[in-house]
């Protein structure tokens, strides 16, 4: 077998009319994947078997333990290397585990080495400049993005897909955007809108409306590692709700993603910093507190350093940094040094696990900001008056009483306060090695020192730094697609997966950056508007053959919703949905005995009148015990920063939306809804099929859930069954309340 | 065909390389299959095929399953396992400072004094282990069990600890020991849920549900929580008034309206949501009736110590037995309230811990000789210990006596013990210095402790693993060694 693979590739260069005798090899494109794949473990970073490392070109061009050298450049014949990959010998040849590589493979590092054995940096390090966005024609190529992947597409004999169906798209659209599924009139007048800008136009009322904000900070919570309690241990609540609402504005301004980063990463330390600012700094307090007795403050104190750092580059950086707090990175150009150093940047701040979080400042909900302004400007009136002193103090009075809750923020310490960062030697904070100070890692560059938080913080949105452009661009493509353009959205390193599309993935990092100005809403309009994500989700076996996975974009991509899409769906259907905003975590209903954590009276109670109805991002998250139904559709428990979330299918999913109290509610509420349209069952049905998917169903499965009624309502019960018995049973279920259950738990309900 | 085989099917059609490689591969299996693709994201991997189908083992498994019985706060090996009669010479003597130095305690200040045994030991069996009186029941059954007295933590505080030892690591967000199992054994029961997790002692464990949590792994493979109390799996009861023929009914509506769907966008995962709607409903008829334990002979009850309806580390034991014989692959029991610092009379030596004891002591003994009698303990490994150990000085809170006997956490030795499933029975392996303060001999890290499960349960733990992040993980993160000497 292995023959016909080899031979297979074999015919595969051929095919592709490579004459690889003296061919200029890629290094990024030909020769790291080999290295990477087949060396890296054991001559990599971390192990540095024989003294041989691949890392850097220094290092492999090195002098090994043995005293040779195995990589002589323009002489690959006297090269050690290419006579350890071809010794007959396994005891000697390479790789020591595993296959022997490919006559391909070794031929084309024979001629990497001949040419010079030059090296690249892997793609990610380089800055991302503007491509020429290549010449393409098609019935569905409408902006620069479709050129990028019509191009691909065309390769493969594929071309983009007609447009989607309206009705679905519409649907799509209003999920992607917002969180929820369109209204019926959304849905109505954009098929009667015969304007060539009816699509354009409710994108831009999607982008415009709060429930857009509502959507995505989902997406930057999970980043965030946003929950409402400490963590660890007791897991005691936590009071940041604020931050989560600062992050709903500010996607609701389309606060650019610039301002974004510095806020938050250093909201505290800028020149105009104003509460708002300090509200931002709380992205980073939502690391872990541990309040059990008997823990080293200071070894906790560190761990949420440490998480910082971490998180810091997860999210901007697409970087597993962690690795490096232990040992240098095992595949990228990251030191262990540098680790610390860039832990230097957020190591002097003065929280220090304290059970009260401090420092804190003190905040108010939205009803109590108004009430406070409107009292603040009454006392002024009052007080020039000078009058009516007894009015003065009650309102005076009034204000007082009005008790703000606390939010942890970031503070710096003061320069005689500062702590001094050292390495720790594998990382254990209680083996502290020499004294480090504040960089960026050496292999990134900046043009000016960069010395404190604030400096980090600007660097990390400066053209000098190669990922977050790209990071965050690919993760804004990832939510809409499903994956992103680098599918492993948190690993733009060199064992992460390469661009599906890297020209567009740099296209889209630099518009973001330089013509959207960092506007979000103007990035996510360029990719909604494009041909590709408005294209059909049809599949047919070709396609499936050509592209099983649509790493090509050559479809829709069909997505089951997300946790908190499947709740706020469920609710804005059923007409239960509550459309308030803000303010401090809600509490839905949820089963009991649900929270257990030791040492820890808190209890779950149920939320009155409609906070129980609110959208899902609002519902209490505690660590130890997240709220059980959004945890089944795979959301996280926040203990740390996700950068994304993999969707599974499971019979649990099955259980919460066909059982759940909440679920079966909304059933019941949208059966009440569906009675209102006429006095037929059939019209019910018909009408219920259409509130949950904007559209009629056909006359088969209109057929299946009248099916489903006639059963619940006893007409259909087999005559070998005994009758008293279940009639009995089904007077208590509403046939229509089944309907609405079942239409609810329908395939294409649950997914967009 | 069935539906779940058919989604196989189609999506193999569909990738015909996928498909080659599944053919040149033959009996390898999955896991070398999944290596030598090594373009493929985990994701893939999930939708390609049924995620919790058994997959090969690396080397001939010795056992099936896994019942894991936590004692959550951790018991003092002192009291039940761990003779010392020297540590009884020097009780209420000033702790040595050479025994200080260098350590970090969670209460301990200044200097303690070191505290004797507080129960009497006597050695039981043809194997004589040492058992104290705490456990009059389990001393039947030693002759089954191999003691492990030198087992040792990096973590002193209960939750990293608890954490250490179910996922590998101190902090929060890796897979749980039962995630990994699942993820690699897959289920051999298509009606009950592969990994399941039963609670007694009123709490959680200190770390929360993160202990059965499946970290970065898919969520399939997390452990799914069973009541002994309300619905024994989250909504698994239909809503008032739906009985189970109108519910059957409902989930052939939806699937058939689904299969529609198919048939017309093509979408193979809607095959799957199918399955799934239909594992659902049968999990409905199964589960009720896998833990329901009333119409269990009266002999049993005795045996176990059982009373139906109520939640207690007794049902658990029995639910376990049962679940095992319904080829569930790791059954996880908690039991909360070993924290005998001294603190209170529920958290001490003198009382809570009595309690606590009994509460065992009879039900895992039941349970040892249940698996043995049914032919299925020879398969079953069960394992039962805490996530530390606790100090051979009595804990001075603040610097000062305290009101009730206590011992504070350490982690330099604690006593585990295991059985069945290709562990030698009837041995104590492993010895620490004469006040039982660290191990001296045979000492073995929670690391060690998962290597050797995932090996009898057929798995190479450096070999199971899972790409986040960049990097390949596993249970054992860079650490395990294989404990041989108590293998069969």
């Amino acid at each position: 077998m292995r023959t016909i693979i080899l031979s297979l590739a074999l015919l595969f260069l051929f095919a592709c009319g490579s004459d690889h005798s003296k061919k200029k090899v890629s290094f990024n494109e030909n020769i790291r994947p080999i290295l990477a794949s087949k060396c890296m473990s054991c001559h990599g970073g971390v192990k540095k078997l024989g003294g041989f490392s691949i890392l850097t070109r220094e290092e492999a061009l090195g002098i090994m333990e043995s005293g040779e050298v195995a990589i002589i450049p323009g002489l690959a014949d006297s090269s050690l290397l290419i006579h350890l990959l071809t010794d007959p010998d396994p005891e000697i040849r390479m790789p020591q585990e595993g296959e022997p590589l490919s006559s391909a493979e070794i031929q084309l590092i024979k001629n990497w080495i001949d040419n010079g054995a030059e090296w690249e940096e892997h793609w990610s390090f380089i800055p991302p400049q503007k491509p020429e966005v290549p010449e393409m024609e098609g019935s569905n190529v409408r902006n620069e993005i479709d050129h990028f992947i019509s191009e691909r597409l065309k390769e493969k004999g594929l071309s983009l897909q007609v447009e989607q169906e309206k009705t679905k798209l519409i649907r799509r659209l209003s999920f992607d955007l917002r969180g929820l599924p369109p209204t019926l009139e959304d849905v109505e007048s954009f098929l009667n809108n015969k304007s060539p800008e009816a699509y354009e136009q409710v994108v831009d009322e999607y982008l415009a409306s709060p429930a857009y904000g509502e959507h995505w900070a989902s997406m930057w919570l999970d980043l965030a590692r946003y929950a409402d309690s400490k963590g660890y241990e007791a897991d005691r609540h936590r009071e940041i709700w604020k931050f989560r609402d600062w992050v709903i504005g500010a996607f609701n301004n389309d606060l650019p993603f610039d301002e974004f980063t510095l806020q938050q990463l250093a909201g505290d330390m800028l020149p105009d910093a104003d509460t708002n600012k300090l509200i931002a700094t709380a992205f980073h307090r939502n690391t872990m507190n541990n309040d059990e007795g008997g823990t080293d403050d200071e070894e906790f104190r560190v761990a949420s350093v440490i998480d910082r750092v971490n998180t810091t580059w997860d999210v901007w950086m697409g970087m597993s940094f962690s690795c490096v707090q232990c040992h240098s990175h095992p595949y990228d150009p990251f030191d262990h040094e540098d680790y610390y150093e860039f832990m230097a940047f957020l190591n002097n701040t003065r929280d220090a696990d304290k059970p009260d979080e401090s420092p804190t400042i003190p905040v108010y909900t939205v009803e109590q900001e108004r009430t406070r302004a409107v009292l603040q400007q009454q006392i002024k009136q009052t007080g020039t008056s000078a009058n009516s002193p007894d009015q003065w103090a009650s309102l005076k009075d009034s204000l007082e009483k009005i008790k703000p809750t606390t939010l942890p923020v970031m503070e710096e310490l003061t320069a005689e306060e500062r702590r001094t960062t050292y390495l720790y030697d594998r990382g254990n904070w209680l083996a502290p090695g020499k004294e480090v100070s504040p960089n960026i890692p050496g292999s990134l560059t900046s043009s000016k020192p960069v010395t404190d938080r604030l400096a980090m913080a600007r660097w990390m949105i400066g053209a000098q730094n190669p990922f977050t452009s790209r990071v965050t661009a690919n993760r804004f493509w990832g939510a809409l697609f499903g994956k992103g353009i680098v599918e492993t959205q948190e690993d733009f390193g060199s064992q992460g997966m390469a661009p599906s599309h890297p020209e567009l993935l740099d296209w889209l990092a630099v518009y973001f950056r330089e013509e959207a100005q960092w506007s979000i809403k103007s990035l996510l309009k360029k990719i909604v508007m494009s041909g590709a994500y408005r294209q059909s989700e049809l599949v047919d076996a070709n396609l499936l053959q050509v592209d099983p996975y649509n790493k090509l974009i050559s479809r829709s991509p069909r997505l089951r919703l997300t946790a908190e899409q499947v709740r706020d769906q469920a609710l804005a259907i059923s007409g239960l949905l509550s459309s308030k905003m803000y303010g401090p975590s809600v509490m839905p209903v949820q089963p009991e005995g649900i929270w257990q954590a030791v040492y820890n009276g808190s209890s779950w109670q149920t939320s009155k009148g409609d906070d129980q109805y609110r959208r899902a991002l609002y519902t209490y998250i505690r660590r130890t015990s997240p709220y059980p139904s959004m945890i089944t559709f795979d959301s996280p428990s926040r203990e740390f920063c996700v950068n994304r979330r993999i969707a599974t299918n499971t019979p649990l999913q099955a259980l919460v939306t066909l059982n759940d109290p909440v679920y079966f509610e909304a059933a019941e509420a949208l059966a009440e809804k569906m009675k209102l349209a006429g006095e037929e069952p059939t019209d019910q049905i018909s009408a219920g099929y259409e509130m949950a998917l904007f559209k009629q169903p056909t006359a088969e499965i209109l057929h299946a859930l009248s099916g489903l009624y006639h059963e619940a309502s006893g007409e259909a019960i087999p005559e070998n069954q005994l009758i008293s018995e279940k009639a009995d049973l089904r007077e208590n279920i509403p046939p229509l309340v089944l309907v609405a259950n079942a239409i609810m738990n329908l395939d294409a309900f649950i997914t967009k | 065909m069935n539906i779940y085989n058919e989604s196989i099917f189609r999506q193999a059609a569909f990738n015909t390389r996928r498909h080659f490689i599944k053919q040149m591969t033959g009996g390898i299996g999955a896991l070398a299959f999944s290596s030598l693709m090594g373009c493929n994201t985990a994701s893939e991997k999930m939708m390609a095929s049924n995620p919790l189908k058994a997959q090969p083992a690396h080397y001939i498994p010795r056992a099936k399953r896994v019942i894991y019985l936590h004692m959550a706060g951790s018991p003092s090996q002192l009291e039940l396992f761990d003779y010392k009669p020297l540590l009884e010479k020097y009780d209420g003597k000033d702790c040595p400072e050479e025994l200080l130095e260098g350590k970090r305690f969670a209460f301990i200040q200044g200097v303690p004094k070191m505290l004797g045994p507080q129960y009497k030991f006597a050695q039981h069996g043809q194997s004589g282990a040492w058992v104290s009186d705490r456990l009059p029941h389990f001393t039947k059954v030693v002759d089954d069990v191999a003691i492990l007295k030198a087992l040792h933590t990096n973590e002193f505080n209960h939750a990293p600890a608890q954490l250490l030892l179910h996922t590998g690591s101190a902090r929060l967000g890796r897979p749980s020991m039962g995630s990994w199992v699942t993820y690699g054994l897959g289920s051999e029961n298509e009606n009950l849920p592969s990994f399941i997790v039963l609670v007694s002692g009123g709490k959680t464990p200190s770390a929360g549900k993160s202990v059965w949590g499946s970290g970065f792994l898919p969520t399939i493979y997390q452990g799914v929580q069973c009541r002994s109390e309300g619905d024994p799996v989250l909504y698994l009861s239909n809503p008032k008034g739906m009985d189970k023929a109108l519910r059957q009914k409902s989930i052939e509506t939806i699937n058939n309206i689904n299969k529609k769907t198919y048939n017309e966008i093509g979408d193979p995962e809607i095959l799957t949501r199918i399955a799934q709607y239909e594992m659902a409903f049968k999990m409905q008829m199964s589960v009720p009736e896998a833990m329901d334990i009333s119409r269990e002979p009266e002999s049993v009850h005795t045996a176990y110590g059982t009373e139906p309806g109520k939640s207690s580390f007794a049902n658990n034991c029995l639910l376990a037995r049962r679940l095992a014989e319904r080829d569930v692959r790791f059954i996880q029991l908690y039991h909360w309230g070993w924290d005998a610092h001294g603190a209170s009379k529920e958290e001490a030596l003198d009382y809570g811990f009595k309690d606590r004891c009994r509460e065992v002591d009879k039900p895992m003994t039941a349970l040892l000789q249940d698996l043995k009698q049914r032919g299925l303990l020879d398969e079953t490994l069960v394992v039962w210990g805490g996530e530390f150990g606790r100090t051979p000085m009595r804990e001075n809170r603040g610097g000062k006596e305290m009101q009730f006997v206590g011992r504070d956490h350490q982690k330099d030795a604690f006593t585990m013990w295991m059985a069945g499933g290709g562990v030698k029975p009837g041995i104590s392996y492993g010895k620490t210095d004469e006040i039982g303060y660290s191990g001296v001999e045979g000492r073995i890290h929670v690391h060690d402790l998962q290597a050797t499960i995932m090996h009898l349960l057929g798995f190479n733990h450096e070999k199971l693993t899972y790409p986040f992040q960049g990097r390949d993980f596993r249970l054992t993160d860079v650490h395990g060694q294989i404990v041989n000497d108590i293998i069969t």
